[in-house]
Formats: C-alpha cells, sequence, structure tokens
C-alpha cells in the first residue's frame, strides 16, 4: 500500500478536526465508521461490477455515507458537528484511497492495522494539541499549521525512542 | 452487450438502495435534528444571563422589532426575561459585519440601561486573531459588562475606555459599535420593550 497517497488523502481530517481530544476522538471514530461500512458494502459489488459500473457505486455508497453521518451528528451530537465543520466529509478522500490501495491478499488483517493507528494518531493529536494550547498557553497548537509541525515531532519523537534502525518509511523516504 | 446491461442494473440497485437509505435515515433523524438547534439556539441565547434571574422562557414570546434600525448593526431579534412578572432584562441579538462575515452577538440589557452581559452566537473571524472574541480564557467581552450608554464606547486607541483584541482591530471595532448600539436602541425603544402583558 502506498503511503503517499493514503497520507495525502488522510491529512486534511487528521489535521483540521483534531483541536480538542474530544474532535480527534470523534473525527477517529467517524473515520473507521466510513471506511468500514465502505469496504463492507462494497465486498458483495467488487466481482460483480465492471471497473466503470464499480468506481460509479463506489461513489454512490460514500455520498450516502457522508449525509447520513453529518445527519446523524448533527441529531446527536450538535455542538460537536459544528466544531468538526465540513472534516467529516472530507473523509471520503480517504475512503477511496484505501478502497483503490489496499491489497486483494490480506485485506481486511491491513484495514483493521490501518484504521487502529488512524485512530490513535488522532487522539494523540488531539490530546497534545488541546493540552499545549490549555497547560502551556501554545496558541499556535490548536491551529491547523501548528498540528503539522506537531505531527512532525511526534514522529521524530517515534523514530528516536523506537530502537533499532528506522524503516525507510519512517525517515521519510518513500 | 448482456454484461452491460448487467452492470447498468446493478449499479441502477444501488443508487437506488443508496438514495433510500438516506431520505430514510433523514427522515428518521429530522426531528431530533430540529429540537437539537432548537436547545443549541436557547443555551447560546440565553447563556447571557445569570442563573436564577428569570423564571419565564423568554425565547418563546419575541417581542416585535420596531422598524427603527441602526446605521451599522441589524437587530435580528428582541427577548424579554421577567422573574415573577416582573422584567429583569431585554435580550437583544445582533448582527454586525466583522473582518471577515457577519457576528451574531446575545446582549442583555437590564432594565435601568446597563449592559448584564454578551455573548458570540455566530461568528466567522479570522481563526487565532479575532475568532478569539468569544474565547473564554481571553475574557475580552467582560470588559463590556456593567457599562451603559454614557460610556465612552471606542477602542483605547480611538480616545474611548476599552481594550482591543489584539490583532484584531476591526473584529474589535465592530463588536464596540454593535454593543453601543443596542444599548441605544435599547434606550429609544425602553417602553415598547420593557412593558408587561398584564395578566388575565
Amino acid at each position: 500500500m502506498n503511503s503517499v497517497y493514503w497520507l495525502a488523502a488522510s491529512l486534511v481530517p487528521m489535521l483540521g478536526a483534531t483541536v480538542t481530544l474530544r474532535e480527534g476522538a470523534a473525527i477517529g471514530v467517524c473515520a473507521i465508521v466510513m471506511v468500514s461500512l465502505h469496504q463492507v458494502l462494497l465486498a458483495p459489488l467488487r466481482q460483480r461490477l465492471a471497473n466503470w459500473a464499480y468506481v460509479l457505486a463506489s461513489l454512490l455508497l460514500l455520498a450516502a455515507l457522508a449525509s447520513c453521518l453529518q445527519l446523524a451528528l448533527r441529531a446527536w451530537l450538535l455542538p460537536l458537528a459544528i466544531a468538526l465543520g465540513h472534516y467529516p466529509a472530507l473523509l471520503c478522500l480517504p475512503c477511496l484511497a484505501y478502497d483503490h490501495l489496499l491489497p486483494d491478499q490480506g485485506r481486511w488483517r491491513l484495514l483493521v492495522r490501518h484504521l487502529g493507528a488512524v485512530l490513535g494518531i488522532c487522539l494523540l493529536l488531539g490530546a497534545s494539541r488541546q493540552g499545549l494550547a490549555e497547560l502551556t498557553g501554545l496558541h499556535l497548537a490548536s491551529l491547523a499549521p501548528g498540528a503539522l509541525l506537531l505531527l512532525g515531532l511526534l514522529l521524530a519523537l517515534y523514530n528516536r525512542l523506537r530502537p533499532g534502525p528506522a524503516h525507510p518509511r519512517r525517515q521519510g523516504k518513500l | 452487450m448482456n454484461r452491460l446491461a448487467r452492470d447498468a442494473g446493478l449499479l441502477l440497485l444501488t443508487g437506488a438502495l443508496a438514495v433510500s437509505a438516506t431520505l430514510t435515515w433523514r427522515h428518521w433523524t429530522s426531528t431530533a435534528i430540529v429540537s437539537a438547534e432548537k436547545q443549541l439556539q436557547s443555551r447560546q441565547r440565553l447563556a447571557v444571563l445569570p442563573e436564577g434571574s428569570y423564571d419565564n422562557q423568554p425565547l418563546d414570546s419575541p417581542l416585535p422589532r420596531p422598524a427603527a434600525q441602526r446605521p451599522n448593526s441589524r437587530i435580528l431579534a428582541a427577548y424579554r426575561a421577567t422573574r415573577a412578572g416582573e422584567p429583569t432584562a431585554i435580550i437583544l441579538i445582533t448582527q454586525a459585519q466583522g473582518y471577515v462575515g457577519p457576528i451574531v452577538l446575545s446582549i442583555a440589557i437590564a432594565a435601568d440601561g446597563r449592559l448584564i452581559g454578551s455573548q458570540v452566537v455566530e461568528q466567522q473571524e479570522s481563526p487565532g486573531l479575532g475568532a478569539r472574541l468569544g474565547a473564554p480564557q481571553v475574557h475580552w467581552l467582560e470588559q463590556f459588562d456593567n457599562r451603559q450608554l454614557g460610556d465612552h464606547w471606542a477602542l483605547k486607541r480611538d480616545q474611548g475606555d476599552f481594550d482591543q483584541l489584539a490583532g484584531a482591530t476591526v473584529t474589535s471595532r465592530a463588536v464596540i459599535t454593535a454593543l453601543q448600539e443596542a444599548l441605544s436602541y435599547f434606550d429609544e425603544q425602553r417602553s415598547t420593550l420593557l412593558e408587561v402583558t398584564p395578566h388575565e
């Protein structure tokens, strides 16, 4: 699975909607729900449809899923839905990227691992941004550019703490 | 040809299912959305009043708004809060033009013309600058509490009484003007706004 495309598709909701821990948890859970429902619904169609029809069906299902997700957020978590803005709808991009990039072999295991990582990163980003903004008064942390810097710092910290030589992927070489 | 027809049929079926599921879901959530929006609106608009300072449901009976509007802001709605039948405060919802878009404020004014408090209901100002006007840790709007129409309603740099929000002069000026105009609106419409309908 090529991580460049995956990263490009997932980065926007991940940076934009993780201002607080609550928002980070919400966008992480939304990502899990959207991607897995999309994959589950597409599974019976994958063998049966020609390529062009499959892409169209995938887009139709995504539109329905994104609308239902927005409606559900507005109905039961309205203040959170307002804080998240349009980012839940942008989760359609990672859904398309996952569908395109996941290999046929071992598809579900890889999906579960990736979604777990996404939730973890969202929670970590949300917690550290909220902590930095509230405890240290570092206002930059609550803005999107600060989130990008913080993500880089977290990656560097992870590489530093993890024993053994870093995989080329983690050194920024793709 | 056969293959094409089958693909198209399956695609149509998927589309029909997706659309009908979305419509059903929308129908099913619509009442919850309406009540959530109403609840949020009343919480935002009534947050300016101290707890226990009123015992009616101010939002259920909006007051008629006389046509006389202010030059730089627009009064969107007016409500009366009462306790034991006596008016304790008037809540004005006013809209002013900020730096990016409209700023909607909820302003509570006591019967003696004193500003009780103000809250941001809606704004789209620049993140990190103007958008901080309602941030709880900044306490910027609190400097206007207990002020009256007679004070100098301007920023200190404009020879007034008030601090500006750092890096957001346009937003600060817009809010100050809106508050002042709300107070002058109250002053002008005082008798209409405070008039209590007699109980049967």
